[in-house]
């Protein structure tokens, strides 16, 4: 505004000065041109400045280039294991969105996990959003390029002031690969009944990339096949859509589909499907938050895929599964401080089913882990957090852990 | 003549586009869908001074801004309530909004102009909206306590309240002060 005010008056001043410096050198012109130019000068003058002050009041300046970031720093302590306590810069995010004219932006997101990444070191660095969204009209958008993918309640949402406790929930992670991201084009409503519909076409998984040597798939199945764009095979493309409605203030509803094959045609390989979709809800009455998720993913045609695979160490699920309730409430607040307890209950499946291959050589399914989390996040302001948490593991006890974490996010 | 006006009118043309983003109605409208009833709205700016600011403060309000100004809507000479345009950022954009106050003080409507962020086009549902109606300055406004939260939004649901309350703060004391009448 200041800078607006400023060249008005400097284009004022040449306006006024100038024809003035004319109408001298002018023999012609006379006391009552001048006047007369001076006064209609005068009320352009003040139909502009009113135009000026009819703005909002020192209302922020339009950001056409927004830097955001956010970050997680955390700390593990098993509790039966110490040895194997841990702590670790889980991710450091920077990105930045630029809005070319009103109905065009670039959003990028650029993420280093793990402090350090080279040939020696687990970090990794990724681009995990880069898309181009451009309005059609208010509340309809289509983005093109590297997005997150519509599905849950945590992957579009992911940032560590977002979610109750240390680490992302498991169920959002070994079931839902977040931070889940394809390429492609997706399109975004909002609809004046409350309901928000994504829907698109993108790249996938590669199944042919499976590790059957490796216990990655038993972690996250999704996890150990996703391509982040990274080179992607891109024979095969998706089908995507979510609905999400909101139509009752504090009350979130939604669901999710995608699907589709994943082998890529890649040689030695049958064609196998793969399809993910979840339901969600989430209310949040003055101060609680209360939310609930089930997800469940299907590999298709596994017997075949599995074939040549048996006696490894981890064979393709056909089915893996999750889901958690999720209860927290803001005990405490001071300004912009909240203190938050929550607790989570969550149950998932890696492999809740194999396809049968046989007497004898069929795995069995994997066991259910169910896992309490109870904790707290301090919310310092709306951007920075500190959490922690107690984490119970009722099948694999040794993951029994302390967790610490600080983040951020604007 | 005309060039030399150009700039001058490039000027202004540039701060009412950037400071009045609009997508679904324009400040114009906004006031009328408020106040239907209104013959008139005539622009009065209220001018905080530095106490007036201190106090709005201490009280957990920050005012932003010592000029503010308001269209009084009007009706038979009588005034019927308060408008004020303003803007805030959601997460990353501006959202524009309108707040119409009644005569005493009290939320009447609040209206969406502009929502650009990628993320809870929800809060411009009436729905979500309504939570507003018969707010005072005793209201806590806040997300999470008597306005409910959009999943998804919260970083706009909070600065759309946050601004409401700002506004229903700097007009109560206006009104209050005499600076209003």
């Amino acid at each position: 505004m200041k800078r607006n005010t400023l060249s008005l008056a400097a284009s004022l001043a040449v306006s006024l000065l100038l024809p003035a410096l004319g109408a001298h050198a002018q023999s012609a012109a006379t006391d009552a041109d001048l006047a007369q130019k001076v006064d209609k000068l005068s009320a352009e003058l003040a139909a502009l400045k009113a135009q000026v002050q009819a703005s909002p009041a020192a209302a922020p300046a339009e950001p056409a280039t927004v830097l955001t970031s956010y970050g997680e720093i955390n700390y593990n302590r098993p509790s039966k294991k110490p040895e194997n306590a841990q702590a670790d810069v889980r991710r450091f995010v920077l990105g930045f969105q630029h809005r070319f004219d009103d109905k065009t932006k670039v959003v990028t997101e650029l993420e280093v996990e793990h402090g350090v990444s080279s040939a020696d070191d687990a970090g990794e660095v990724e681009v995990e959003q880069a898309f181009i969204e451009h309005q059609l009209m208010p509340g309809t958008a289509l983005r093109a390029g590297l997005f997150l993918m519509p599905v849950g309640l945590l992957n579009e949402n992911h940032e560590p002031t977002a979610f109750y406790g240390v680490e992302r929930n498991f169920v959002e992670t070994a079931i839902i690969p977040s931070t889940w991201r394809e390429g492609g084009l997706q399109y975004v409503g909002s609809f004046d009944n409350g309901l928000t519909v994504q829907a698109g076409l993108s790249t996938t998984f590669d199944l042919s990339k499976w590790d059957a040597t490796s216990t990655e798939g038993a972690e996250s199945p999704l996890a150990a096949v996703h391509q982040e764009m990274s080179l992607a095979k891109a024979r095969d493309v998706a089908v995507f859509g979510a609905a999400n409605w909101r139509g009752i203030p504090g009350l979130l509803l939604g669901g999710s589909l995608f699907t589709s094959n994943a082998t890529q045609g890649q040689a030695g390989f049958p064609s196998a499907r793969i399809t993910l979709w979840d339901l969600h809800a989430r209310w949040t009455p003055q101060r609680w938050d209360l939310s609930a998720l089930y997800t469940q993913g299907h590999i298709s045609n596994t017997a075949e895929l599995n074939a040549p695979l048996v006696g490894s160490a981890t064979l393709i699920p056909e089915r893996f599964e999750g889901w958690y309730v999720q209860t927290a409430y803001t005990a405490w607040t001071s300004g912009d401080q909240a203190l938050s307890p929550f607790a989570r209950y969550e149950r998932y499946n890696t492999a809740s089913r194999y396809a049968d291959l046989g007497a004898g050589l069929t795995p069995d399914a994997l066991p259910t882990e169910r896992v309490f989390t109870v904790g707290a996040n301090y919310k310092l302001n709306a951007n920075v957090v500190v959490k922690l948490d107690l984490q119970r593991f009722k099948e694999n006890k040794d993951n029994n852990r302390f967790d610490l974490g600080l983040g951020w996010s604007f | 003549m005309r060039m030399l006006l150009a700039p001058l009118a490039a000027a202004a043309s540039l701060a009412s586009t950037s400071a009045f983003a609009v997508d679904y109605l324009s400040a114009e409208q906004a006031r009328r869908l408020i106040f239907p009833d209104a013959d008139s709205f005539e622009p009065h700016d209220i001018a905080l001074d530095a106490s007036q600011m201190q106090a709005l403060a201490a009280n957990g309000v920050p005012a932003r801004s010592a000029r503010w100004p308001v269209q009084v809507a009007k009706r038979g000479g009588s005034t019927l309530g308060y408008v004020v345009v303003d803007e805030v950022i959601g997460k990353f954009e501006l959202i524009t909004y309108a707040v119409g106050l009644n005569a005493d003080g009290t939320v009447r409507q609040v209206e969406v102009l502009s929502y650009r962020e990628s993320h809870g086009h929800e809060i411009r549902l009436p729905a979500w909206r309504r939570q507003f109606i018969g707010k005072t300055g005793a209201s806590p406004l806040r997300v999470g306590e008597d306005i409910a939260n959009i999943s998804g939004a919260t970083l706009s649901c909070t600065h759309v309240t946050d601004g409401v309350r700002r506004i229903v703060a700097v007009l109560g004391l206006a009104r209050r002060t005499g600076a209003l009448s």
